[in-house]
């Protein structure tokens, strides 16, 4: 709960407060991890919560910007129209795939997901009349609201971030809700031990089924949003790299917690941001952190801080003895203990 | 940004349609093609084989140290003048890039099974774009060490590529000996088969495992410095090659060594059958495709039941 309030206090005065320190830039940067990390969070639902490691999570935002652009472009959808669409488009796809892909796990499970993501970006890269290839097609974005006199646009940079903060915090919302429903406990039991969940009467498939059309959907919701974000879509998003990129965001904030992602995310494109003005090889260091996080923190950022907040509670303990801790260290400490088991469960 | 299987049989088409065409003459010649590329396929995948076999490790950072062997082909070739030289070095300098790699980063990360995935994607970033700041973004094409080409099925053909095929079927045999009648390849089969009884034996189990993973990369940048005159040389072309590689190791059956050899024969004679009538890309889907239901249908591999 801390942890949302911080990301909650952090984000909203975003558009206020960047432009004061000097650069209405950093606004669309954040507007940008907001929305891939919604992408991180497809791949931690997969990964975190039911122990799948999906290396195809592109596909799905590639038909979600897919659907937002080609509903805008052809049925003159709106913004919701056309967000709906993205979402529901991946959901679809997700269900086709999934149907087969989550028969396999492990290596059998990344494979698959790789090598369905892989034909659907050969067959969106050759399809140029509908996709327009690598060089995408370009729309023009509709409104966000338009009511009366009342006319929202993207065009406005304020207007835009707001609308991408309220999305993703609607699909966060529903990600923790989901969590903490019995099918989120269903979820988790799988990851555990797959064969004791389905002694205690949990269908394996079923569970791991529905992970893998939510996820579905959440890399459709980032997908389209990007998609009204650059007012483009493009098949070279739906090649496996950007698979690879959103499994390390998950991973270098912290699989099986709930805002890690978040914070992978935003530090890796932040530090891109950051190092890619001054040396365009920053690749190079994203990988080397890539492979510092798995050999000393491999649950991530959440994990790494959860370990400090424990080290200062036992301290805090020794010294005074106060043990009540307050209920959102104990949320952020259950999250990042699950995100262990997550890790090292295979 | 265009990443598709390009470049592997387009060079080759293209000649095919200048000399006029026998149809019948083009679709053999895009056969043998398919073969050359085969066996060089085969050698490379056989690296990936081995490493998921002995380690439990996808190694995604594979298709690059084929990329890693192409480059350091062409950058000894032109610099020592002799692309023998080269040919005979790339092995050796790849055995002692995996020993290293095998140390510093596959030994610390091997408990986390699951994340291996994960650090090897980190590696191959590593290694693009190291080569991409020490070597630039340029694509370049070596000059064939073996000038001229043969007549056959009605057209010219390279004889360079004639002799790649050749070698790297030497270099299968010569693996197979190896794993088969020397007491390392032994040591090898023997921590496959069951790593428990072997380190009762007595095997060094640690070291094999690092040989393994030297032995693995040296074949994949050797796969390099064979393709180097036939492919462009650039930071990308691992990428390429990559998801070739996993397809043969899959329908093979991961870890099933003969399978592996034949399925990339199998493969990429088809895919050049294929873009004999449509486009490569078309060929790669099918492929691709066909991947996907020996996964789903026999998870083990097409030749299951073959000696693992």
């Amino acid at each position: 709960m801390t942890a949302v309030a911080i990301s909650g206090a952090a984000l909203i005065p975003v558009p206020t407060v960047l432009p004061l320190l000097g650069s209405p830039f950093w606004i669309d940067v954040v507007a940008e991890i907001l929305i891939w990390s919604l992408l991180a969070a497809s791949v931690n639902l997969l990964l975190g919560y039911v122990g799948l490691l999906s290396f195809g999570q592109a596909l799905y935002f590639g038909v979600g910007m897919y659907g937002a652009a080609l509903s805008v472009i052809h049925w003159g959808a709106g913004f919701w129209g056309g967000l709906a669409v993205g979402v529901v488009a991946a959901m679809i796809m997700a269900a086709i795939a999934g149907s087969v892909a989550v028969r396999l796990t492990w290596h059998y499970f990344a494979i698959i997901t790789v090598v369905f993501s892989l034909i659907l970006y050969f067959a969106a890269m050759s399809a140029k009349p509908i996709t327009g290839g690598d060089d995408g097609i370009s729309f023009s974005v509709p409104d966000v609201v338009s009511l009366g006199g009342l006319k929202l646009s993207l065009a406005d940079q304020s207007v835009q971030y707001y609308t991408i903060l309220l999305v993703v915090a609607g699909f966060y919302g529903l990600f923790s809700i989901i969590v903490r429903s019995p099918l989120g406990v269903r979820f988790m039991a799988v990851r555990e031990n797959d064969r004791r969940a389905a002694l205690v009467g949990i269908n394996v498939y079923v569970t791991r089924y529905v992970a893998f059309v939510l996820a579905g959907a959440l890399a459709g919701a980032s997908g389209a949003l990007f998609a009204f974000f650059g007012r483009y879509a493009s098949a070279s998003y739906m090649f496996y790299h950007v698979s690879g990129e959103a499994v390390v965001w998950a991973i270098v904030g912290g699989a099986g917690s709930l805002l890690g992602p978040l914070f992978g995310t935003g530090l890796l494109i932040v530090f891109r941001e950051v190092i890619s003005t001054f040396w365009e090889h920053y690749l190079f260091v994203v990988g080397a952190i890539t492979v510092l996080v798995v050999m000393f923190a491999p649950r991530g950022l959440a994990g790494a801080w959860n370990d400090a907040l424990q080290v200062l509670r036992r301290s805090k303990d020794a010294g005074t003895s106060d043990t009540t801790a307050s209920s959102g260290e104990q949320d952020l400490a259950k999250s990042t203990t699950d995100a262990t088991r997550g890790g090292s469960g295979a | 940004m265009d990443r598709g299987p390009k470049g592997l049989f387009r060079s080759l088409r293209i000649r095919a349609i200048d000399t006029g065409g026998f149809v019948s003459g083009l679709v053999l010649a895009l056969a043998v093609n398919g073969l050359v590329w085969g066996l060089i396929i085969a050698l490379i995948a056989l690296g990936l084989s081995i490493i998921f076999g002995l380690l439990d490790i996808i190694n995604v950072a594979h298709g690059d140290f084929f990329m890693l062997g192409t480059v350091v082909a062409l950058v000894l070739a032109t610099s020592t003048g002799s692309y023998w030289l080269a040919l005979l070095l790339v092995p050796v300098i790849g055995l002692g890039v995996g020993l290293i790699l095998e140390r510093v980063i596959i030994r610390p990360t091997i408990r986390q099974a699951s994340l291996t995935i994960v650090t090897t994607f980190g590696l191959s970033m590593m290694l693009q774009e190291g080569v991409r700041a020490t070597y630039g973004a340029q694509p370049r094409r070596m000059a064939a060490p073996i000038e001229g080409t043969i007549p056959l099925f009605g057209i010219d053909y390279d004889v360079y590529r004639i002799f790649a095929a050749a070698f790297a079927t030497l270099c299968l045999i010569a693996f197979f000996l190896f794993l088969t009648r020397t007491k390392l390849g032994t040591w090898i089969r023997a921590v496959r088969h069951d790593p428990e009884t072997a380190t009762a034996l007595g095997v060094p189990v640690a070291r094999i495992c690092a040989i393994t993973f030297g032995l693995g990369t040296a074949m994949a940048l050797l796969g390099g410095a064979i393709a180097a005159p036939i492919t462009t040389v650039e930071f990308r072309t691992g990428v390429d090659i990559l998801p070739f590689c996993f397809m043969a190791v899959i329908i093979g059956g991961l870890g099933n060594l003969q399978g592996t050899v034949a399925a990339a024969l199998l493969l990429a004679v088809m895919e050049g059958l294929v873009t004999s009538v449509t486009d490569p890309t078309i060929a790669r889907i099918v492929s691709l495709g066909f991947m996907s239901v020996v996964l789903l249908v026999r998870p083990h591999g097409l030749f299951s039941g073959a000696t693992r």
